[in-house]
């Protein structure tokens, strides 16, 4: 351990920041650390109120989440042939655009905290989840020999091996869930709560407030980092071992794959998504069931036009600044990778933004980059960079050192290891990141479209929800989910054919 | 045939097995193990015995053929509790420590929690001061070891014995040779013991099966009648060079 670096670095970013904040152009978009501890200090009880209300919402989003997710965990593992099924509604769960979400619970559930606390949940459900899928098969083939030579069956796999050897996993999953559940719950609380770190947000938002918005979200981020940190603490004390560095939850081999599973999968989201409208006696007026979804995509000209018009301004710079994105973070792993003592200053400094639910800063992001088309992608681009890198960065010292022992014997350099070796290693990882990135892109794009630009699929569901135009805002969430699905399924068919060529590996079931 | 005047616990019948890449490891085979003794099965590597031991035990289905142990299939007696196996690959837990390790045998088992029991065979297995050790802190030999505890925990009718002492050091598999077997011998327990050693397996059994390369097919059926307790000095013994240079013999030709 030796802070002195990150001490120094520390101090001259905070001098250097204060400085640009002081410059007079910048000083409407940017505040600087004097301004905002002055803020701080003028408004601590109200910041520390909003804090502990979203702190809470996000804990009881966390907790139901993640035991949610515990739960399907343990069911996809007995019975595997429901691994698919499963992981893909997770996966649909995980998809649905929070902000048209948040204003469908509001109106279930009222004003209370409802809404925040299952947006925390849906935010976190489906990478734990996918976490501890990996880590409950992460149980060598031989100890579960052991258990059968004693005639127990996959009870005990699951109470003697499995349950343990996935700690670790859960834990890295929960160490990313933390500032999602944070996330989960601010989003939450842009759609109509009456307290909250989210709220704070929207009102200064419109207020234009700089001090204001830049001091809560310095408070939203290091709350959630310190959450983060605090888990990565427990983990240690409790497993005595790091948690694995899980970047993005990597790839769970399908149960077993055909045609068949997004069938079922459909039927399953359609199935419970009108069962569930019937069962709940919810208001036709506001309700909408896959039937009338159906028709108002198919047979309102209107309606689809509006819907297309805005999904084709969000597509475009969901797109660009979720490639964006991925290269930068990609690009910047292999440039750190090849210059090694650059690493030591970057990771650190990469894995504790990670932590920061960067949407919930996204309105300074623009703020600082302009209400434009730019200012969109870039902080699309951003949703994606962090995590990518560290993945990346992560898969590129997965390089087996043998391999690269047989190139430094034959004297072959840096680049030669990059090319031949290093990137072949850093697809897995590089995929993963892709996978989980078209959601967070979607959560991204619509959250600024929303709060800041007031075009395209976000701003179009805000009004929906607004205008109680509920036909409309459930054909989006539909439509959004269903895109979502669909591009995540795309990246994972590319990740096959790549992975299938270079990681034959990680391709067994 | 040796081992014949006793009834037999073990009796395969036309066992055939091929692995799903098509590789036949275990073809049309008839054995018979009989109760209370220890069989070893010599052969090359690769030729089928951990496959034979997997069938045995019932973790592997076979493509042909019938295994009955002691009158009821193999899924029956692993139920109760009543085969053991060493594997191949210690296959510790690596959160347990060597003593959780060896006791959790009994818990898979459903046997009461016995702590002598388990301390006896940790200190019988040269582990002495390592019950409260996890398997990382082991080398491969300790590992072994421990693994082999576990597998006598359970007092087990079949014990199953897939190359134990590969990697442990002469001089321990020596005096481990000598230690181990009055604790399965003697007390009705019926034990194959699969390994590459000739002189491990005179040592250790009462009959010596010599296997073919794959697929497996039984190419010598020896008896070893060297009384029990064997000394340290086996091997000096004339009948064991015999035995021994029988085995070779059997095993060059496969
Ligand atoms: N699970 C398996 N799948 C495919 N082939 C296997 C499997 N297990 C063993 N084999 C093959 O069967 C043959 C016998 O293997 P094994 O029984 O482990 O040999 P031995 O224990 O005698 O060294 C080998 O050729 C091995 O490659
Ligand atoms: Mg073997």
């Amino acid at each position: 351990m030796t802070p002195r670096p990150g001490l120094i670095g520390a101090i001259l970013l905070l001098i250097g920041w204060q400085a640009l904040a002081m410059e007079l152009s910048l000083g409407l978009i940017l505040a600087g650390p004097l301004e905002i501890l002055r803020w701080l200090f003028e408004h601590s009880g109200l910041v520390a109120r909003a804090l502990g209300r979203t702190a809470s919402n996000a804990a009881a989003g966390f907790l139901l989440g993640n035991f949610a997710a515990i739960f399907c965990a343990a069911i996809a593992v007995l019975w595997p042939r429901l691994q698919d099924l499963v992981l893909g509604l997770a996966l649909a769960g995980f998809c649905l655009p929070l902000i048209a979400i948040g204003p469908i619970l509001r109106v279930l559930m009222g004003p209370g905290e409802g809404p925040q606390i299952v947006l925390a949940a849906l935010a976190v459900h489906f990478t734990t989840l996918a976490a501890l899928l990996i880590g409950l098969r992460a149980v060598p083939a031989v100890w579960l020999d052991l258990v059968h030579s004693y005639g127990r069956g996959r009870f005990s796999e699951l109470w003697h091996l499995r349950a343990r050897a996935a700690l670790p996993y859960l834990f890295a999953g929960l160490q990313i869930a933390a500032p999602a559940a944070f996330l989960g719950a601010m989003v939450g609380e842009f759609t109509g709560a009456e307290r909250g770190m989210g709220v704070l947000t929207i009102r200064y938002m419109r207020a234009l407030d700089v001090p204001a918005l830049w001091s809560v979200a310095l408070v939203a981020a290091t709350a959630a980092m310190l959450a983060h940190a605090a888990i990565g603490a427990l983990a240690r004390k409790l497993l005595r071992e790091d948690p694995p560095l899980l970047l993005a939850p990597p790839r769970v081999p399908a149960a077993r794959s055909s045609l068949l599973g997004p069938v079922i999968l459909a039927i399953a989201v359609i199935g419970l998504w009108a069962a569930a409208i019937r069962l709940a006696g919810l208001s036709p007026f506001f309700a909408k069931g896959p039937a009338e979804v159906a028709a108002a995509l198919f047979h309102d000209p209107a309606l689809r036009d509006g819907l297309m018009r805005a999904l084709g301004q969000s597509a475009g710079l969901a797109a660009a600044g979720y490639l964006a994105g991925l290269a930068g973070g990609a690009g910047l792993a292999v440039l750190v990778t090849l210059r090694p003592g650059a690493a030591g200053f970057v990771l650190p400094l990469a894995l504790a933004l990670r932590a920061v639910p960067i949407v919930t800063t996204g309105p300074l992001i623009v703020l600082l980059l302009g209400r434009n088309a730019l200012g969109t992608v870039s902080l699309v681009a951003i949703m994606i960079f962090f995590p990518s890198f560290i993945a990346c960065l992560h898969g590129l010292r997965q390089a087996p050192g043998q391999i690269l022992d047989l190139f430094r014997v034959h004297a072959a350099g840096p680049l030669a290891q990059m090319l031949h070796v290093r990137l072949a290693a850093m697809l897995p990882a590089f995929f993963a990141a892709a996978r989980m990135g078209v959601p967070a892109a979607i959560l991204a794009v619509t959250v600024v479209e929303w709060l800041v630009t007031g075009r395209g699929l976000g701003s179009l569901m805000a009004l929906a929800a607004s205008t109680s135009d509920y036909r409309m805002l459930w054909s989006a969430v539909a439509l959004v989910t269903v895109i979502a699905m669909l591009c995540h399924a795309g990246v994972a068919a590319i990740e096959r054919r790549v992975l299938g060529v270079y990681a034959p590996e990680q391709m067994r079931p | 045939m040796p081992g014949s005047e006793a009834a037999a616990a073990i009796i395969c019948r036309g066992l055939s097995k091929t692995h799903p890449g098509g590789v036949e490891a275990v073809a049309e085979m008839d054995l018979a193990f009989s109760e209370g003794l220890t069989t070893a099965l010599i052969g090359p590597s690769g030729c089928g015995k951990s496959t034979l031991l997997r069938l045995i035990a019932g973790l592997d289905m076979p493509s042909g053929g019938t295994v009955s142990i002691l009158g009821r299939t193999p899924a029956e007696q692993r139920r109760e509790g009543a085969i053991s196996v060493a594997f191949q690959d210690p296959s510790l837990l690596p959160w347990l420590t060597v003593q959780q390790n060896v006791a959790l045998a009994r818990r898979l088992a459903r046997q009461e929690p016995d702590p002598d029991h388990v301390a006896r065979l940790i200190a019988l297995v040269g582990l002495d001061g390592f019950a409260a050790t996890r398997p990382a802190a082991l080398s491969g030999g300790m590992r072994q070891r421990a693994a082999i505890a576990r597998s006598l925990v359970t007092r087990p009718r079949i014990l199953l014995l897939d190359e134990p002492f590969g990697a442990v050091d002469e001089l321990t598999r020596r005096q481990l040779a000598r230690d181990l077997p009055p604790l399965w011998q003697g007390r009705g327990t019926t034990a194959v013991l699969v390994t590459h050693s000739i002189d491990e397996a005179v040592t250790l059994s009462d009959r010596i099966l010599v296997l073919s390369p794959r697929p497996a097919r039984i190419v010598a059926d020896l008896a070893v009648p060297l009384p029990r307790p064997r000394p340290a000095d086996l091997d000096q013994n004339p009948q064991f060079r015999a035995i021994a240079s029988l085995a070779l013999a059997a095993l060059s030709c496969g």
